[in-house]
């Protein structure tokens, strides 16, 4: 039976807490908070200068700016969880090396997750609930992608007759920039809207840059770079993205030729960047993270998952987003930041429209249009984008979500402290 | 007004007899229900005032009591530790039956009106249970998933029943709907934790719920996307509501804010052609700490009501002269 003491939290919870966010402000011990939150620069998949990096190197420059930043004891987390879209095998092999290369000991497990471009934000879910279950007790969630080494034709293994035979089953493997073509058409997204609203990520993420936004969250990686043109090898450091361009405007992007169709509407300009790039979030219930001294910037409060139809996978934040609310009983009026990937300008302009959201609290700091959408990495990336963020402007409830391939959608709830 | 005091024991809930007009049954804990033990009053109204006919101690704390509907001398108690208890009130110290199924602090019980054989409890640890006081074993587990504050049954079915919890949801259940859930209907009905509900005794498809949000909604179960009345005013959690047994647009409520108000829902005046403007008829001051438990007489004038809480103190009310004019 319960302890007086768990009746005193429960009067005072009704005591105390008016309405959701109330509810998801309070600080409880078991709590799963992010102690930490980083991320590399995102680099221009085959040109950036993260071309000759592999994923692995990355997550282990990633890793160790954790270790780093966190000071956490390397040897306390028990389970890391890595998401990966393109490596063989999401990268399992290579994934468990670059741990140990980053210090973490033989102790330390590791594994690959994939679930399209959700694969970082399922793999801090699945880490928190591991520590929720009592399964593990420090945990990272991470992210990486290396669209250079990774991307191309092989990235989706050839259909069986079976699944051919199916027309929804085979919608799966509709390739994104068609199907969002489609969707574009359908829904009735108009090209100078998907412009405009691309034109704004680059010039919110320019000013961002400008203004050092993007400090805290990027960890700098050494590396090695073979310049295309010299043919000469040097090492860089890189700590900064470079998909940024300066001074975009609608008009600009306007002039830009479709890509899918000859009378489309998406193009290079308003839709996400080719991308390299890692992210890690250091998990923990607030009891361990007092404990070990460790500093609390953002809690983990829980996480949705919707599927839609293949064909419309830019759906995916639109299904899933009202999912959260419901379990978690927000409304878009609580939440101060959403972090939406923009995999297209019109799927997410769609989205944010069907919700009503206001359109000053999707993407402060710009998104994968301006800067680069790793696949894996995304997830775990918005994370330390949202947090950041947050604690400048002293907002405390942010949402990240994101459109799935073969038709899901995925939605988190953070809080901020601090 | 009259009164009684539960010297030593803070007042979780109050029922009035369903068989005697002047039977009351009050539930009290000690320690303010945080731990210790718990007792379960039998009041008489007599010309004398309010007189304990006899009274239970149990182990733990109780949080809620319920009379039974088919022998006039039998109550059942909700405890902390889990239990169920039978109590007779022509017998001595202990129950007739207890019942150890749920695994956390039982909080409400519910006895259906219409088949008077069976009853409802709803736990901390997620579950509705339906029970036969005469069975050794619950009949059927409702699994709800989250802190169950409040179950209760429609009071003209003898199926329908319906479950409040502290993710904010009103769940309803037909029994006769095929397992495992039987949920019939789900609505949320509060951004906070729901801690009370009550159906209306004129309207079957119309409830009311309340809780930590401080707000008492009206729901109509045709439409259930939509409140149809909200009423505002206490400034702490709502613990405890009851419609009236006499005017089917009358609704008190008992709150940590350490008073019970009376309130109509405006579907009086509305002419029962759809929702009214609810608004505050009355308040009834006389609690000095939690108020938890409120019930109505079912019996001769209209409008007498009973409440406990906190303080100690079980009081005996006239509702009609807190409400003043109508």
């Amino acid at each position: 039976m319960s302890g007086a003491s768990n009746r005193l939290a429960s009067l005072k919870s009704q005591l105390t807490s008016s309405t959701a966010r109330d509810r998801l402000l309070q600080k409880n011990p078991d709590d799963i908070v992010v102690t930490c939150a980083l991320r590399t620069a995102f680099t221009k998949g085959g040109r950036g200068l993260f071309k000759d990096t592999h994923a692995g190197d990355l997550l282990a420059g990633i890793f160790q700016g954790v270790i780093k930043t966190s000071g956490i004891d390397p040897a306390l987390v028990e389970d890391i969880s890595v998401g990966n879209v393109l490596a063989p095998g999401a990268g399992a092999t290579e994934f468990r090396a670059a741990a140990i290369v980053a210090g973490f000991p033989t102790t330390t497990a590791v594994k690959a997750t994939n679930r399209q471009c959700s694969s970082g934000l399922q793999a801090c879910v699945d880490i928190a609930s591991a520590i929720s279950a009592g399964i593990i007790e420090v945990g990272i969630g991470a992210g990486v992608e290396s669209m250079s080494n990774n991307y191309g034709p092989d990235a989706v293994s050839e259909f069986s007759e079976l699944l051919n035979s199916v027309k929804k089953a085979k919608d799966c493997k509709v390739p994104m920039g068609v199907l969002s073509e489609q969707m574009a058409k359908d829904k009735g997204i108009a090209r100078v809207n998907q412009d405009a609203f691309a034109a704004k990520s680059y010039q919110k993420a320019e000013a961002a840059q400008k203004a050092g936004l993007f400090k805290e969250e990027i960890w700098p990686i050494e590396t090695s770079f073979e310049d295309p043109k010299t043919g000469e090898k040097k090492r860089v450091v890189v700590n900064a993205d470079d998909g940024v361009r300066p001074g975009m405007t609608a008009e600009a992007l306007a002039k830009i030729k479709p890509a899918f169709a000859k009378d489309g509407s998406i193009h290079a300009g308003n839709a996400s960047q080719i991308s390299d790039g890692a992210a890690a979030v250091l998990l923990m219930k607030r009891s361990t993270a007092q404990k070990l001294g460790q500093k609390i910037i953002g809690k983990f409060v829980t996480a949705s998952v919707a599927g839609v139809d293949p064909l419309l996978m830019g759906i995916g934040p639109w299904a899933s987003i009202p999912k959260v609310f419901e379990k978690t009983g927000l409304s878009k009026e609580d939440v101060d930041i959403f972090e939406i990937n923009e995999a297209f300008a019109s799927q997410c302009l769609w989205c944010a429209n069907e919700l009503g959201l206001d359109e000053k609290k999707i993407n402060p700091k710009g998104g994968a249009i301006a800067f680069g959408h790793p696949l894996g990495c995304t997830g775990a990336r918005q994370v330390s984008t949202l947090l950041t963020e947050l604690r400048r402007t002293g907002g405390k409830i942010g949402v990240t979500s994101m459109c799935i391939g073969t038709g899901m959608g995925m939605a988190a709830v953070w809080v901020a402290e601090n | 007004m009259l009164s009684f005091r539960t010297t030593g024991f803070n007042g979780y809930a109050v029922k009035y007899s369903p068989f005697f007009d002047s039977r009351i049954a009050c539930a009290a804990s000690s320690n303010f229900g945080l731990v210790g033990n718990g007792r379960l009053y039998i009041l008489n109204l007599t010309p004398q005032g309010i007189v304990a006919e006899k009274w239970f101690d149990t182990q733990d704390s109780l949080f809620d009591v319920t009379f039974s509907e088919s022998n006039a001398n039998q109550l059942a108690v909700a405890s902390g530790d889990g239990s169920i208890k039978l109590f007779d009130a022509t017998l001595n110290d202990f129950p007739i039956r207890q019942w150890r199924e749920h695994t956390r602090e039982v909080f409400s019980l519910s006895w259906n009106l219409v088949d008077k054989n069976i009853f409802a409890s709803s736990s901390w640890d997620g579950n509705v249970k339906i029970w036969n006081p005469t069975a050794p074993q619950s009949l059927r587990t409702i699994n709800i998933g989250s802190c169950t504050y409040s179950v209760a049954f429609q009071p003209s079915s003898p199926t329908v029943l319906s479950a409040v919890s502290s993710d904010g949801f009103m769940r309803v259940f037909d029994l006769r709907a095929p397992e495992p859930s039987a949920e019939i209907a789900k609505t949320r009905v509060s951004p906070g934790e729901v801690l009370t509900q009550d159906w209306n005794k004129y309207r079957p498809s119309v409830i009311a719920t309340a809780g930590v949000d401080r707000s008492i909604r009206v729901w109509d179960l045709k439409m259930p996307s939509m409140c149809q009345t909200e009423l505002v005013g206490h400034e702490y959690a709502v613990r405890r509501i009851a419609w009236s047994p006499h005017w089917q647009d009358v609704v008190l409520s008992a709150s940590y804010d350490m008073s019970v108000r009376v309130w109509t829902d405006g579907s009086a005046q509305a002419g029962g052609a759809g929702p009214g403007t609810g608004r505050l008829l009355g308040v009834m001051d006389r609690h000095t700490e939690f108020c938890a438990g409120v019930d109505w007489c079912l019996f001769g004038g209209e409008g007498w009501a009973a409440s406990t809480g906190w303080d100690e103190m079980v009081w005996v009310w006239d509702v009609g002269s807190t409400m003043g004019s109508r």
